[in-house]
């Protein structure tokens, strides 16, 4: 699936067998998980890409980004569906059912992170076309620091998924705040340079979403983190300040 | 896995052979066959013994019909019947039913719902039902010793009726206690839960729905009971009476009498021993003719034992 | 992990409210997790201590459960886990048995009765609390005399009373359409799943203060077994009801509360809710998601 040595390949089966009853159930259940993982491998993947688009101004990287958004799309419906059949043919409970829950709420936190991943590459596409590179170097630093804060926590919340690893993924949400001040700072600096020089302002409001939609992608790696915690223990803490 | 297709391949060719009727079951047949033929084999022999009773007796019974039932013992063979005979079979085992079967059903009813289940009635349990092969004749001991000189009952419808009665009870009691252990306990839980108590369960459920097999265990009892020889014959049940035993019923105060207890009585199977031991012909013939009435008397009670279970199954089916 | 019953002392003073007249019913605070409110349950039996014996061999070990006065409480657990003995201590169903001893209590609520008591007599306790079997048992008798036992038994005769409360009765066991042109003839005529309504009635014609139902769907077809959960769902307004089910599925639809049982103790007590979602023991989950054995 990955050209580019994706984290799917580390998202190790640690599923502890612990002799299920139902054996094709069992199977069920690794197969959703493992199908999470990969989808989750794509998307990680698909986010480090494009900023690198971005920041190198390299259309063939934004190419690559852009063909395989369907690719994300039809996983999405794939693993849903998965998800909603075990639920239909085992009827799964307690920890079982909150991992099929969980699944059917992560892989649409991803399908969007997968879509701002794609607007980044479009973005970085035009850039690659002759765009003025001023703004984009201005916040480079911030691009850079933002996408492997985002990309850090992507990875994390699905090697929380994989692990069941409820602390990890405490970790990933208190690690949002860190990534929103980064934008805020990041902001701060376009603000000021487009103040200082006009010229460019249909490309800074283009950098400013694309600073967002880091951002975002930021958001979804926490939603899916408070989803690690469901499947894990039990307690639901969305909209919830991590403590 | 081309091994395993082809050895499924076989089975499957084994099975549909089995399944069309290629393969032929020799031993299964011959079994079928030997278990046959057994059957039949005892179907024979009853069949020639009926057949042959009746045709050492169709000569007395069509020339005299029913004057052979109401003639009176005699002397003369044309003249004798087994009017004495008949009632003194059918007033025995009438005492005999009312002294076995509450007995008896009472007392499997004791054993089965009562009593504790431990070694003292499992020792019952294994004595009642040995009881039942005890020899006749050693009944016919005891009740001689006991009832005609111990409780100077004498040769009298009371003792035979004492004797045959604890003859039956070991069959009545056995087949009380099969036809109680058959009621589910189910039902008896069931019952239990709604608030019954020991008394009620038994009154209300276990009871009623062993009716079938306790009257059928009653019936199977007298109709024993009816042929038995040895027993009364060892008491002494004479075998020349003139009169009948006095009727239970009189004209004056206090219109029931027990006087007919003690009187002395013969019986259906008396009859046919002493008619068989005299060498005259003519009484041999009698003597058929009464084991065909006998006969027909023990099948008819049978008969009734098995319609009366049949009955009770149609209502009752566990 | 919050949701659990506590039988507490505190909990019965708080709720006993002002302008409470006459024994003040114990009552049950059953914290639930924090998206629904507290609520408040009156307390039909009390389990407090709960041993049993089979002679030398202990098959209950100090159970202690409220049971909630009309909901349906459901005790789950694999196989020889004792939820059939549990259940039959309530209706002294083991003192048909010899050399069995119980210890501890079963208190009845509101007269504060202990149903296992030494010198409480096992009819009398048999004559509140109703129990319906795995197999269907009715009397080989008319589909009226079977529901009318019980009443028989506790001295009714008047033909329009006994009349009067068969029709009741039967209606509460959703059986009344189906037999009320039928009521002489044989029980033994009805299907599986009518026979065990008809069991159902016959428990109820009493007026049971708590109805036991001891696996009552597992000889029954899916259709039968349907119709007898939605009816147990309807029964929870008259009367509490304790069952046992090897069917976790029906312990999740049918039942309020939940309580698992294994090798004669109790694991875990709470809402059905909290214990098909997120049961706080392992042993609980692995039992419910199928790990178990």
């Amino acid at each position: 699936m990955a050209e580019t040595g994706t984290p799917e390949r580390a998202a190790v089966l640690s599923d502890p067998m612990e002799g299920h009853t139902a054996k094709a159930f069992d199977g069920a259940l690794t197969q959703l998980r493992l199908h999470t993982v990969g989808m989750g491998g794509l998307v990680i993947d698909q986010v480090s890409t494009a900023v690198r688009a971005l920041l190198d101004a390299d259309a063939r990287l934004a190419q690559t980004v852009l063909s395989r958004e369907q690719q994300v799309n039809d996983m999405e419906r794939a693993v849903d569906r998965e998800a909603f059949e075990l639920i239909a043919l085992h009827q799964p409970v307690a920890g079982d059912l909150r991992m099929a829950t969980a699944v059917s709420r992560i892989t649409v936190e991803l399908e969007r992170a997968g879509d701002e991943s794609k607007k980044i590459a479009r973005f970085a596409a035009r850039m690659a076309s002759g765009e003025p590179q001023g703004p984009v170097r201005a916040v480079a630093r911030y691009l850079q620091h933002m996408a492997e804060l985002t990309s850090g926590m992507l990875r994390d919340a699905v090697l929380a998924l994989d692990d069941s690893n409820s602390d990890l993924a405490d970790r990933v949400r208190a690690r949002d705040s860190e990534l929103d001040a980064e934008f805020a700072a990041a902001l701060r600096q376009l603000l000021t340079l487009a103040m200082q020089d006009q010229r460019y302002l249909g490309v800074t409001i283009d950098t400013v979403f694309a600073l967002k939609g880091l951002e975002r992608i930021g958001d979804h790696a926490k939603n899916i983190a408070e989803q690690v915690v469901f499947v894990a223990s039990g307690r639901d803490e969305r909209h919830k300040k991590p403590q | 896995m081309r091994a395993v297709s082809a050895g499924s391949a076989t089975a499957s060719k084994t099975v549909e052979a089995a399944l069309k009727g290629k393969h032929r079951d020799v031993r299964g047949q011959l079994f079928a066959t030997g278990l046959l033929l057994m059957l039949l084999l005892s179907l024979a022999l009853l069949v020639v013994l009926v057949v042959s009773v009746l045709i050492d007796a169709w000569p007395t019974l069509s020339s005299r019909g029913v004057s052979f039932l109401t003639s009176n013992v005699s002397s003369f063979p044309e003249k004798a019947g087994v009017r004495q005979g008949i009632v003194g079979s059918i007033i025995l085992i009438m005492f005999v039913a009312l002294l076995a079967v509450p007995i008896g059903v009472a007392a499997a009813i004791y054993l089965e719902e009562y009593a504790p289940k431990n070694w003292f009635s499992a020792i019952i349990e294994i004595n009642v039902t040995n009881l039942a092969g005890v020899p006749s004749i050693v009944y016919g001991l005891l009740a001689l010793g006991l009832f005609v000189y111990q409780f100077d009952l004498g040769q009298s419808i009371a003792a035979a009726g004492l004797t045959l009665a604890l003859l039956i009870l070991p069959i009545v009691i056995v087949a009380t206690r099969e036809s109680i252990r058959s009621v589910p306990n189910a039902i008896r839980e069931a019952a239990y839960g709604l608030g019954a108590t020991r008394w009620e369960v038994t009154k209300d459920h276990v009871l009623p729905y062993s009716t079938g097999g306790i009257l059928t265990g009653m019936i199977l009892g007298l109709s024993r009971a009816i042929g038995e020889t040895a027993p009364i014959i060892t008491i002494g049940a004479l075998s020349f009476i003139a009169f009948l035993p006095q009727s239970p019923i009189q004209s004056e105060f206090p219109f029931i009498s027990f006087a007919w207890l003690k009187d002395p009585f013969t019986a259906m199977p008396i009859q046919m021993f002493n008619w068989v031991s005299r060498p005259d012909q003519a009484f041999q013939a009698n003597a058929a003719a009464a084991g065909a009435i006998l006969l027909g008397m023990t099948l008819i009670m049978n008969g009734l034992a098995i319609w009366i279970r049949y009955r009770f199954r149609k209502k009752i089916n566990w | 992990m919050e949701a659990t019953v506590a039988n507490d002392e505190a909990a019965r003073n708080t709720h006993t409210g002002a302008g409470q007249a006459g024994p003040a019913t114990p009552r049950v605070s059953i914290a639930v997790d924090d998206t629904r409110k507290t609520r408040t349950l009156n307390v039909k039996a009390a389990v407090d201590s709960l041993s049993f014996y089979y002679g030398q061999h202990r098959a209950l070990k100090n159970l202690t459960i409220p049971i909630a006065e009309r909901q349906v409480t459901a005790l789950i657990g694999p196989s020889g886990c004792g939820k059939s003995t549990f259940l039959r201590c309530f209706n002294r169903m083991h003192d048909l048995q010899p050399d069995t001893r119980y210890e501890g209590s079963i208190t009845l609520h509101p007269d504060n009765l202990n149903l296992i008591g030494a010198g409480v007599d096992p009819i009398e306790v048999r004559m509140r609390i109703g129990m319906v079997f795995q197999k269907p048992n009715p009397f080989p008798k008319s589909v009226f005399e079977n529901v009318a036992y019980g009443l028989r038994l506790r001295g009714v005769r008047n033909r329009a009373t006994l009349a009067e409360e068969v029709e009741k009765a039967l209606r509460g066991a959703a059986l009344w359409d189906e037999v009320k042109d039928r009521l002489q003839d044989s029980a033994l005529a009805l299907s599986g799943g009518q026979m065990q309504r008809l069991c159902i009635a016959r428990a109820l014609a009493t007026t049971p203060e708590i109805l036991l139902f001891d696996e009552p769907t597992s000889a029954l077809d899916p259709i039968a077994t349907a119709k007898i959960e939605e009816l147990i769902s309807t029964l929870r307004d008259q009367v509490t009801v304790l069952i046992v089910t090897h069917n976790m599925q029906q312990a999740a639809r049918v039942s309020d509360y939940t309580a698992f049982m294994y090798l004669g103790e109790l694991i875990e007590f709470d809402e059905a809710a909290k214990i098909f979602t997120n049961p706080a023991k392992k042993a609980t989950e692995d039992y419910i998601t199928g790990r178990y054995g």
